[in-house]
């Protein structure tokens, strides 16, 4: 079954490298959003199965998303995916119902990770 | 020479970017030695003639007195100054989470700039040099000034250059009156070499 996934980044490159870096044999529909307030409108227009979420972003950065997220209960599991690594970033990002936190630059190996121990992507080694 | 150098939006974006990641890195280093949570802005990158820098300094700091530090790096072709300014109201309290007793001497302040500047230049520049794939080597920090006015500042150093691409990072500290700016400063010829290093981030 195809996931679909959404990227929300305001750079560009970050939004590239995040799609490059997704497992090459997971079936997935990506989109992409600007800030974060393109991510919600997107997500309220159609469903999405998993946000990548940067946290510094003009118009609504990722914090202000995951309230809303969390607010109107949007069916979506969120992962941060961001340069700010201190560790008070990923406290609060997991407060506001992050799953998981990864860091920039993003390695192809730990997201791959992440989704396996999330159970979003299925381990074919271990099946 | 000041026609030679461009910006295009993809490789503005792909500094933003990098710059993003390296001044994590900076901010984590600096919460984990304040105890604090650094706020992180969104970097510009401009390319600026000399009296726009200076306008832009001034609209920076206000009319409040500044310290400053600056620290050359150098590798693989690429040089630049890294311009640390700290807003002078900020001392009280970087001196408080430090747990320096009593009023701060000049020695003192001149100790804490240079701690700060140490540990936010020197991630900057190293996570820039990873990311490019550039081992950097930092020239020790120098003192620009202590409590003077930005435009004291910049007056000894003002002819040495024309144009040059600049990346700023506005840091603030949550809960704190601690405020600082951190400027790199690329000679004109380093970004010519950098533009070709991005390339390779940007090709898909």
């Amino acid at each position: 079954m195809t996931t679909k996934v959404l990227i929300c980044d305001d750079s560009k490159m970050a939004r590239k490298q995040m799609a490059r870096a997704l497992p090459a044999d997971w079936p997935v529909d990506v989109h992409f959003a600007q800030d974060g307030q393109e991510a919600i409108d997107l997500i309220k227009a159609q469903s999405f199965d998993v946000l990548f979420l940067d946290l510094t972003m003009p118009v609504l950065d990722g914090y202000a998303t995951l309230e809303i997220i969390r607010q109107e209960d949007l069916p979506i599991m969120v992962l941060v995916v961001s340069g700010d690594i201190q560790p008070e970033a990923q406290e609060r990002v997991k407060k506001l119902g992050a799953i998981d936190f990864i860091k920039k630059p993003v390695d192809a190996e730990q997201i791959k990770q992440v989704l396996i121990e999330y159970g979003i992507l299925r381990d074919q080694a271990h099946e | 020479m000041s026609d030679l150098i461009q910006l295009s939006e993809d490789e503005r974006d792909c500094y933003q970017e990098i710059t993003n990641v390296a001044m994590g890195q900076a901010a984590d280093r600096l919460a984990r030695l304040l105890g604090v949570y650094v706020v992180l802005p969104i970097p510009n990158v401009n390319l600026i003639e000399i009296n726009e820098f200076k306008m832009t300094l001034k609209s920076l700091e206000g009319n409040s007195t500044v310290s400053a530090v600056c620290q050359g790096f150098i590798g693989a072709g690429i040089a630049g100054e890294a311009l640390l300014i700290f807003n002078d109201a900020s001392f009280a309290e970087i001196a408080k989470l430090l747990d320096y007793p009593g009023n701060l001497d000049q020695h003192e302040e001149l100790e804490m700039l240079m701690d700060v500047a140490n540990v936010l230049n020197g991630a900057c520049i190293q996570g820039i040099g990873e990311q490019l794939d550039i081992d950097f080597s930092q020239s020790h920090p120098v003192i620009l000034g202590q409590h003077c006015s930005i435009a004291d500042l910049l007056e000894p150093n003002q002819s040495r250059w024309q144009r040059t691409m600049a990346i700023e990072i506005n840091y603030t500290i949550e809960d704190h009156n601690i405020n600082c700016d951190l400027l790199l400063l690329f000679t004109e010829d380093s970004v010519v070499h950098m533009n070709r290093l991005i390339s390779f981030l940007m090709d898909d």
